[in-house]
């Protein structure tokens, strides 16, 4: 991040552009400025409907269909882009200004091998001969630490792994040695694991080739790493931008100090109940398969009542085949599953009312968790209706005590249908429907990850305080240790559908650990701009793929 | 390889599986008349006596099971016995009529299956303009016009008023290749009008269902000019699903032919099966059924397995 | 040259130059590539191909000004969400809607409104069209404009309880199956998947080989042909709703089948089943017009356009364009139909976005 030179290559001014909906144009970026220096990586950071992406995009010259530039100027190295024609524009890309996708296993082209991908560019621009781009792509491939370098390339995109792919596209966008790449948020669908690996080979080789760069993420402690100079974003509109020191120790607006403290919610731990109580949900020694496929092993652990479990794991873990063995949906081939002491039948189908109303769940996609055509006020009431027989006033009643209890205003919220809500309302619907049926044992999967940030800390808070109120006990699926940190009182950590350690949070969280505890925890990004570095000097830079191997 | 052959295989199984239980299917349905074959034809008129010999000229006091064994033994082998109305071996009666059908309809595909995928591929790109627009009322309008009514229109106008081309499509044994293409010409033509409708929408939707994948955007956003983005991106991806509306277009020409036929008085298998149901002589009926089963049915595995061929994913699997 | 050679190539000119000069790209680009066609054309066709081109334009214009005069009117009559759904609607919409609208009245009100019984043989065979007469008559002597009224209520009628049936079939069918999955399931769709392999035509002509050809069992054989189409349909629909969360919670509530389907799984398929059901109408009207045309649908003397096509073929060979009437109504009404889901499956596919 060295050798900044002092010369503009990128100067937005007053960039507004248009989205197409309902059958008319509505501005959707209000006049943003950008501007960018040679070998500068720009942090575009902000949370979903910011803009981020659209600005990412119109940095190239480029709007998507339904998406219109209308107005504002785009100079890149001294020619403007709103004006020229679309072939000088074309010209741009790929060779001057490169493009990193979110999603690399979609973005290949499933009919080409990746080094023909990967030549095309610097073929057509006449830039180098085929074999010379191959050889290209190859020592680029090595340099961001491929496996197997020299015949990585000749796969398809579908023979790579989702890590892989995204260094290869990577390279891809290095193929011309371009100005600028744009990342548009090209770990998001990564394991944290995976995602170090890739985040230090981009930083790694946009630095060797003094690129310019703009980062795109919501990701606050991510984007600490990469860039130079963050600029905050909200709904179209600047917040606000500094270099990355100052944005992090000392931020001006309250938008951006609100984005910061989340991250510093923390409530107290709380530990097991003494003497003879038993556990609201007991698992023990449940294995589980799909078909021929073993997707859990020997997996036990107890939920007290008052008291939170997160379980944590990366994807194919198996946390959600735990839940969907707690809630029955999937038998389990062995081991049993106990509510206050009893065993429970293994499929839900041979559940009572009274068995099944006792555990529910929270879902991590409130969009598909909530009827659409449905009334919030039936969505909530028929768990009352159904286990309670509550009917007429009693049951609006309830329906309008559970939402205060969810802090949405009953006569605002009663008659209205879920699309009409935001993505945290509808979570907290989610929650209603829940604790109206009068549970004793949430089970919360990922019930944060698809939210925003602030939205997301409400939601926890809310959650904690209902558990304190109600005494409930609550099982917490989550890749995110943030989250887990910020509300759990035990961790139960899996890998490939066992559980590798678990305790009490505290004790978690202090070393020692095993390993791949220590390589999850380790792997969380912090806010530390140095973070990255200090942890790739500690595991030793060629590590960085084996460590996730342990 | 091997994966995609077992695929392929598994395909082909499920195929003939389906042919057979149609073959029983078409078999079956004869059994159901109400009575028998003998007393359906001969009407309540006939006496025993008469009954009895057809029954036993036919086979029929055998069991259903047996004779259905037979009866399939004999279609594999070309053999689908005898028409009860004309008396003459089923198979000479079809063989030449089904030539004349296949005839037709491969001059239709000739001129249809080109047009149709360049003009798809062409409104796809120019989506959404005016050109889009017409070209979305008139195919909309096309596929919703019943054979006949486009059959007579064109009777009407490029037959009867121009004088261009005959509206009756009947055939002779000393006609040259021209005249044949020239009087068949507007029953061609008008599964063609109907065909192409078909295949210009199934081509744009599956164009532009393929354009708005993200690694067209790619391709865009490296610089790739429009025509290579399309050539070398779009194509390669494309096959599948062009494939898959060939074929389904083909598989329904050889079906639409009926009634052209029968408008134009051409002298192919769709009539003959017409005239059969007509006249309810069935051994005809079973043969024209199981015909046009088993090419709809082959056209459509074609399909399957040509998407399976084109499919990167399986062709390289991991 | 004559005046309305003149008058013609005169009016298209001044209107290819008044669009270009109001800067309307699309209207003049359509206005001079017609004016450019018509030199073409004329050259070949002559005078009389310029006046083609005129009737042609002038029922376009005719049916354009129609569509638009009854959005508006849709507009200002309708209520809440259908009046505002109409604001934005397509002309093709309002005129399939308009088109429709008629044929339902003529289907309704048909003795009242057609001067002539449907079987009241009242003139000498193929009279040709007078004051009492407006279409002509038939083969056998009868008024073609009463027939063909009556035609919409039998030929759209019998259709329409066909596809009632196949579609209540169907999506009964294909809803169990996405719901209850399982071997009932794959049963199912093995079962749909043999009908479906055997074109519709061959199989109704199969069908009705054996069966003969009385209504009701036209009417189940048609059913039974293209309920598989709506079963697929269904049983794809309801399946994508049936993986949704809200589903599972629902079932981990311990809520029935019949709940199920109600309430979570049929107000979120309701759409593309509507459109479904009108494209369903499509095919089987088409084959039921095709089934009367070789004469084994509605049996004579009741009215029927595809039998009517095939009494009064012989006409077209004089270049009368009567046979064509009935034809043309069977296209015009699937047509306006598919216009119609046309418009509806743009909307749903809109509103997903």
């Amino acid at each position: 991040m060295t050798g900044k030179k002092k010369d503009v290559l990128l100067d937005i001014k007053d960039l507004r552009i248009e989205g197409y909906s309902d059958e008319k144009w509505i501005e959707i970026v209000h006049g943003v400025d950008l501007t960018l220096h040679r070998g500068e990586v720009m942090g575009l950071i902000g949370e979903s409907g910011a803009g981020k992406s659209t600005i990412g995009l119109a940095a190239m010259g480029f709007a998507r269909d339904g998406c219109r530039i209308s107005g504002g100027s785009i100079e890149f190295d001294g020619m403007e882009l709103t004006t020229t024609s679309e072939a000088d524009r074309r010209a741009l890309r790929g060779a001057r200004i490169a493009y990193v996708a979110q999603s690399a296993a979609a973005s290949f082209n499933p009919a080409h091998k990746l080094i023909d991908q990967h030549t095309e560019a610097p073929v057509h621009y006449r830039m180098r001969k085929r074999l010379e781009s191959q050889e290209d792509a190859m020592e680029l491939y090595e340099r961001l630490r491929l496996p197997n370098p020299r015949d990585i390339g000749f796969r398809y995109p579908h023979q790579v792994s989702g890590g892989q792919l995204q260094r290869a596209m990577t390279a891809m966008a290095m193929a011309c040695r371009p100005d600028l790449i744009i990342f548009d948020e090209p770990t998001t669908a990564l394991d944290v694991t995976t995602q170090i690996e890739v985040l230090a080979a981009i930083r790694d080789i946009v630095d060797q080739f003094n690129t310019a760069a703009i980062y795109i993420t919501h990701d606050l402690a991510v984007v600490a790493q990469m860039a130079d100079v963050i600029k905050v974003l909200l709904k179209g509109d600047e917040v606000e931008e500094a270099d990355t020191e100052t944005m992090l120790k000392s931020p001006k607006e309250d938008y951006t100090k609100s984005l910061w403290a989340v991250r510093s919610f923390q409530r107290e731990q709380k530990s097991r109940p003494t003497g003879d109580a038993v556990p609201v949900v007991s698992v023990q020694e449940i294995d589980a398969s799909y078909g021929p496929t073993k997707v859990l092993d020997n997996v036990s652990f107890d939920v007290y009542a008052g008291m939170t479990v997160a379980v944590v794991g990366e994807s194919g873990s198996g946390k959600s085949t735990t839940a969907r063995v707690i809630t029955g949906l999937l038998p389990p081939d062995k081991g049993k599953i106990l509510m206050n002491g009893e065993e429970m039948p293994p499929s839900y189908k041979q559940r009572s009312k009274e068995e099944l109303r006792k555990a529910q769940m929270i879902y991590q996609m409130a969009d598909t968790a909530l009827n659409p055509k449905v009334r919030i006020c039936d969505i909530i009431g028929r768990p009352a209706q159904f286990y309670g027989g509550l009917k007429g006033g009693a049951l609006k009643s309830r329906v309008d005590e559970l939402l205060d209890l969810i802090e949405l205003e009953p006569s605002q919220y009663y008659s209205r249908f879920p699309p009409e809500l935001s993505g945290g309302q509808k979570q907290r619907i989610g929650i209603a429907r829940a604790l109206a049926a009068d549970p004793t044992f949430i089970i919360c999967d990922e019930v944060t990850s698809a939210l925003d940030q602030l939205v997301a800390e409400g939601i926890l808070k809310l959650l904690d305080r209902l558990q304190k109120e109600l005494n409930l006990a609550y099982m917490f699926i989550t890749h995110d240790l943030a989250t887990v940190r910020s509300i759990a009182d035990e961790v139960v950590v899996m890998k490939q559908g066992k559980v590798v350690e678990q305790g009490p949070k505290d004790v978690m969280f202090t070393p020692p650990h095993h390993p791949y505890t220590d390589l999850l925890l380790s792997s969380v990004p912090e806010m530390d701009p140095n973070w990255l570095t200090t942890l790739l000097e500690e595991r030793g830079v060629d590590n960085v793929g084996e460590a996730a191997d342990v | 390889m091997g994966g995609v052959l077992t695929i392929v295989l598994k395909r082909l199984g499920l195929g003939l599986f389906t042919l057979f239980i149609i073959s029983v299917l078409i078999f079956g349905a004869v059994e159901l008349l109400p009575g028998d074959i003998a007393e359906a034809v001969l009407g309540q008129g006939a006496t025993k006596e008469n009954v009895q010999a057809m029954r036993e000229a036919l086979g029929l006091d055998k069991a259903a099971p047996v004779r259905y064994f037979e009866w399939l033994a004999g279609a594999v082998t070309g053999n689908f016995g005898v028409s009860l109305i004309s008396q003459s071996p089923v198979t000479e009666v079809i063989a030449p009529r089904f030539a004349n059908t296949l005839f037709l309809a491969s001059y239709a595909a000739v001129i249809a299956v080109p047009i149709a995928i360049l003009l798809g591929v062409v409104v796809a790109l120019f989506r959404d303009t005016l050109f889009d627009r017409v070209a979305n009322v008139l195919t909309l309008t096309s596929i919703s016009s019943p054979e006949f009514f486009l059959g007579y229109v064109l009777i009407l106008y490029l037959g009867v008023k121009t004088g261009m081309f005959p509206s009756i499509a009947t055939l002779n044994d000393n006609m040259t290749f021209l005249e044949l293409l020239h009087r068949t010409f507007l029953p061609a033509l008008t599964m063609v009008l109907v065909v192409v409708a078909h295949m210009m929408r199934m081509t744009r939707a599956s164009i532009i269902a393929l354009l708005a994948s993200p690694y067209i955007e790619m391709a865009r956003l490296k610089g790739t000019p429009g025509w290579k983005v399309i050539v070398k991106h779009a194509l390669p991806n494309a096959w599948a699903p062009i494939i898959n509306v060939v074929a389904l277009n083909l598989a329904y020409l050889i079906t639409g032919v009926v009634l052209v036929e029968v408008v134009f008085v051409y002298p192919g298998i769709g009539q003959l099966l017409v005239d059969a149901v007509t006249k309810r002589d069935f051994p005809v009926v079973q043969a024209c059924c199981l015909i046009f089963a088993a090419t709809f049915i082959l056209l459509n595995l074609a399909a399957d397995v040509g998407a399976i061929l084109t499919n990167p994913r399986l062709r390289h699997p991991k | 040259m004559n005046y309305f050679v003149i008058g013609y190539y005169a009016l298209l000119i001044g209107a290819s130059c008044t669009a270009a000069h109001f800067q309307s790209r699309k209207a003049f680009l359509l206005l001079f590539s017609l004016t450019l066609v018509s030199f073409i054309v004329g050259i070949v066709g002559g005078e009389s191909a310029l006046w083609t081109i005129t009737v042609f334009a002038g029922v376009i214009a005719l049916c354009v000004g129609t569509s638009f005069a009854f959005r508006e009117f849709l507009v200002i009559v309708g209520w809440g969400e259908f009046s505002k759904a109409m604001k934005t609607a397509p002309l093709t919409a309002s005129f399939g809607l308009f088109i429709i609208g008629t044929y339902a009245i003529a289907g309704v009100f048909s003795p009242i409104i057609a001067p002539y019984g449907e079987a009241e043989i009242i003139t000498s065979a193929f009279a040709p069209a007078d004051e009492n007469l407006l279409l002509g008559a038939d083969q056998l002597g009868r008024d073609m404009f009463s027939r063909l009224v009556y035609g919409a209520r039998n030929t759209v009628g019998l259709a329409l309880v066909a596809t009632i049936l196949a579609f209540l079939m169907g999506a009964i069918g294909g809803l169990v199956a996405a719901t209850t999955g399982g071997w009932l399931d794959q049963f199912m769709g093995r079962v749909v998947d043999v009908i479906m392999s055997v074109p519709s035509l061959i199989f109704a002509l199969l069908l009705l080989s054996i069966f003969g050809t009385g209504v009701t069992v036209l009417i189940i054989v048609i059913a039974i042909i293209y309920s598989p189409r709506v079963f697929r349909l269904t049983r794809a629909v309801a399946g994508n709703v049936v993986v949704m969360d809200f589903i599972e919670a629902a079932r981990l509530r311990g809520e029935g089948m019949w709940y199920l389907v109600r309430r979570e799984i049929l107000p979120n398929s309701t759409a593309p089943l509507i459109a479904e059901f009108g494209l369903e109408f499509c095919f089987v009207f088409l084959l039921v017009a095709g089934l009367s045309f070789l004469g084994l649908g509605i049996q004579p003397p009741t009215a029927d356009w595809g039998s009517m096509v095939r009494e009064n073929a012989t006409l077209i060979s004089f270049g009368e364009i009567t046979p064509l009437f009935p034809a043309g109504a069977i296209a015009l009404l699937t047509v306006a139909v598919n216009f119609v889901v046309d418009w509806m499956l743009f909307r749903s596919s809109g509103l997903k976005g």
